[in-house]
């Protein structure tokens, strides 16, 4: 009885989440434009005809036409098909960070809830030396000296938002750790490991899981921020940000060459934040209305 | 857009009418930068500062307003000069009763003695090499000053002009300020220095005692707005008479269109050219660096930033340079060859390599151009992206295997050639200027041309120079961008303007602001 009592909030949890679909309708629509837009930018190269990187001097800075669908950029490539690829790009950083500060953050958030004492006091110090920092100023001060580069930005975003993953996680695990299961794991002589990873984990997964939602549309705008000031990818490659900074130079006479990528972003934020919202939802009912 | 600017107008209109006459003149501009480089004539090459500089300075003699070529040449400290039959003594007498700045007093020959000294000077100047031939300056009295040559050079009235070393500056001010010079300059042209706040605007106030008379304006505020959209922003609602505008076809053609400014496009043009290290692998194989310049295709180039601003170059030395040799045999535009040399030089799949790029716009715009170009015969360009100081040392570092780099010099072809391409101004060594290619097949060539006597031998040196340099792949000239800004209307500067050495509208005392 005790043992089966993990997996009980668990099946609610699913059972709510397929009523969320009916219920809420807008977090469905949210889940479905994510969705689209992911598709999206997997199958680019079979929806658009151009090459992201292939350049029409002659095209440059056109408006929309049946030939470009969103015009072109100042190289005169083709900014649908570059939203497409920077959309891969951008949700590549914008997931992987998420991701990564997700199981970073979580682990050490549950290792100091579980554990108490000085290792929650050196760990969670740690954390609140980082939030201390503005989100921005951290991500940029990584980049800034690492040097702007895939690995670097997804660094960069990771150790932004995991301190905030961490105390998401920390709560709840000194809650749980009094219960009576964690108690009876502790009692047949399962290991601390196991019972972090086992016992604990899942039972705040749905919370966090909300969160990282949330923070991934979070984290994409970062992706933004920090290409659009210039320490974003590479040239060529394309980005949300270093397509809305690209266009920068000609926002007066040539605006949809920002605009349209800016869109993008903006799509991808609201899809993200519709689904974590209604995530949230499903999982507290408290929230409800 | 119509609308902004039909605002603009009414703005412009409104203050004009209402405060225009009961203030005081005030020019504002903007030019594109961050901040302002050391106020220091002899030290500074920032192209904004030169613009300045114009302002505040005088040489000996001076391209006349609006013009940069030689023969454009007129007194201006100097009310007559002779030079000796050998062409190596040179006497220039001044003229009476100029005042420096500031109450800095008369300026006497002992002041010109002291600049072209300093600006001689490698410590206290960045463009000593111009003066290197420079044996003495002396004083013969208080208004005759004699400069002695150890050998003939192109043209010593250059170097003597109102133009980067040949400024005449106060020598009881430099003496007394020292290193605060630079944030104090003191010169005797028609505008002193009056503030400078740091990343926003330096003022400049009228020399009421110029020589040539009272300034018409009375202040000039030239505000540091490194962004385009933010200084378009600026003039079209009128809060800026001038600014400094963006090297481009549609933003020319705009402007035009809309009948509310003056577009000013003007010499000189700054060659942009891709200098090609040519001791740093892969390009120190001549194949590559063949194959490189066979893929670079210069008319798409020059369709990116549009022929009215822009014109094609094959030669290391700009046009309208004396010297420069327009007719060379260069590598034309070639991508099915330029694969065949990488594949004999070894590299059938491609090669990746490393360059570090400026962040602005006028630079980095070409470069992903050529990023483009370079990629189709299998010359991939992995670009580090680079805040633009931070680019500048990072190339004079020797860090970049390609350099894209745009410069305007003194118009004569010696000043090109030596600092790009003389083997003395190699990077990272002693003497070194800017020869990022480590160029070195046409220093003796370079060195005869300087001193020789007879115009047409000199003209064939310096094609000569040229032909080797382009021979050897030691850079790829690509295209030359002239000089864009844009003035409201009532700003009339007081004379035509064709070229500035300043690289900008340099506000004369007869610069007028009408109604």
């Amino acid at each position: 009885m005790t043992l089966a009592d993990t997996n009980t909030p668990q099946r609610t949890r699913t059972a709510s989440l397929l009523r969320l679909a009916r219920k809420n309708k807008l977090s469905a629509f949210g889940l479905l434009m994510f969705t689209l837009i992911v598709l999206a930018s997997i199958f680019a190269p079979f929806i658009s005809p151009h090459d992201p990187l292939d350049q029409n001097i002659l095209d440059r800075l056109q408006d929309r036409s049946a030939e470009y669908i969103l015009g072109t950029d100042t190289f005169g490539r083709d900014t649908f098909t570059r939203i497409l690829y920077g959309l891969r790009v951008s949700l590549m950083i914008g997931l992987t960070s998420t991701f990564l500060a997700m199981v970073l953050g979580c682990s050490l958030g549950i290792i100091a809830g579980y554990r108490g004492g000085w290792v929650d006091s050196l760990i969670m110090r740690v954390m609140d030396m980082l939030l201390a920092f503005p989100t921005l100023i951290t991500g940029l001060f990584i980049v800034a000296v690492l040097g702007a580069n895939f690995v670097n930005i997804v660094l960069a975003i990771t150790v932004t938002i995991l301190p905030k993953f961490a105390r998401v996680a920390r709560a709840p695990t000194i809650a749980l750790k009094e219960r009576e299961f964690v108690e009876a794991a502790r009692a047949l002589g399962y290991s601390d490991i196991r019972i972090m990873a086992v016992h604990i984990a899942p039972n705040i997964l749905g919370e966090v899981v909300v969160l990282a939602s949330l923070w991934a549309a979070y984290a994409i705008r970062i992706e933004a921020y920090l290409s659009f000031i210039g320490l974003g990818v590479a040239p060529p490659t394309p980005t949300l940000g270093t397509m809305i900074r690209d266009g920068f130079n000609h926002i007066l006479d040539a605006p949809f060459v920002s605009i349209y990528p800016g869109f993008a972003v903006l799509l991808v934020v609201l899809s993200l934040n519709l689904v974590g919202d209604g995530l949230r939802d499903a999982i507290d009912p408290k929230l409800r209305d | 857009m119509k609308l902004l600017r039909n605002t603009a107008i009414a703005t412009l209109f409104a203050t004009g009418a209402l405060v225009m006459p009961l203030q005081a003149q005030e020019l504002t501009m903007a030019v594109a930068a961050q901040s302002a480089g050391q106020l220091d004539p002899h030290v500074s090459t920032k192209t904004e500062d030169k613009t300045v500089f114009g302002m505040m300075f005088n040489g000996l003699v001076r391209f006349a307003p609006g013009s940069m070529s030689s023969d454009a040449i007129e007194p201006d400290l100097a009310e007559s000069w002779e030079v000796s039959e050998d062409g190596l003594t040179w006497t220039f007498r001044l003229l009476q009763g100029v005042q420096f700045h500031g109450g800095y007093g008369e300026m006497t020959s002992n002041d010109v003695v002291y600049s072209l000294t300093r600006a001689g000077d490698e410590s206290r100047s960045s463009v000593s090499s111009d003066y290197r031939a420079f044996q003495s300056v002396e004083a013969i009295d208080d208004y005759t000053v004699r400069i002695t040559l150890s050998e003939v050079i192109p043209s010593l009235l250059g170097v003597v002009a109102n133009y980067h070393g040949g400024n005449i500056v106060s020598a009881r001010a430099a003496e007394e300020l020292g290193e605060d010079f630079k944030t104090n300059p003191i010169g005797t042209g028609p505008f002193a220095y009056g503030e400078l706040v740091e990343g926003q605007y330096l003022e400049l106030v009228a020399h009421e005692d110029y020589f040539r008379g009272s300034p018409e304006i009375d202040k000039i505020t030239v505000r540091y707005i490194s962004a385009i959209s933010a200084r378009d922003l600026a003039f079209q609602t009128g809060e800026l008479h001038m600014i400094a505008g963006s090297r481009e076809d549609r933003w020319v053609n705009s402007m035009t269109a809309s009948g509310e400014s003056v577009v000013d496009v003007f010499e000189p043009g700054e060659l942009r050219t891709l200098h090609v290290n040519t001791a740093m692998a892969p390009f120190d194989d001549i194949r590559v660096r063949q194959a490189l310049a066979h893929a670079v295709n210069r008319e798409e180039l020059i369709a990116f930033a549009g022929a009215s601003v822009a014109r094609g170059n094959e030669s290391p030395v700009p046009d309208g340079y004396i010297g420069h040799e327009p007719d060379l045999e260069f590598l034309s535009y070639d991508p099915d060859r330029a694969r065949e040399l990488l594949a004999e030089a070894g590299y059938p799949d491609g090669v990746t390599v490393p360059v570090a790029i400026t962040e602005r716009a006028s630079l980095f715009g070409p470069m992903q151009v050529l990023q483009a170009q370079l990629s189709q015969v299998g010359i991939n360009l992995e670009l580090d992206v680079m805040e633009h100081s931070a680019w500048h040392a990072a190339i004079r570092d020797d860090a970049s295997s390609l350099v894209l780099y745009g410069a305007a010099r003194f118009p004569v072809a010696d000043t090109y050639l030596t600092q790009f391409y003389h083997s003395d101004s190699i990077v990272k060594t002693p003497t070194a200027v800017t020869n990022f290619s480590h160029c070195n097949v046409a220093d003796e060539q370079i060195i005869a041309a300087r001193s020789e006597p007879n115009g047409e031998r000199q003209q064939e040196l310096w094609s000569e120079a040229q032909q080797l340099i382009v021979d050897e792949v030691c850079s790829i000239p690509v295209f030359e961008l002239l000089q864009v800004w844009a003035r409201a209307p009532e700003v009339n500067l007081g004379y035509e303007l064709d070229g500035s050495l300043s690289l900008g509208p340099v506000i004369t005392e007869k610069t007028t602001l009408s109604e």
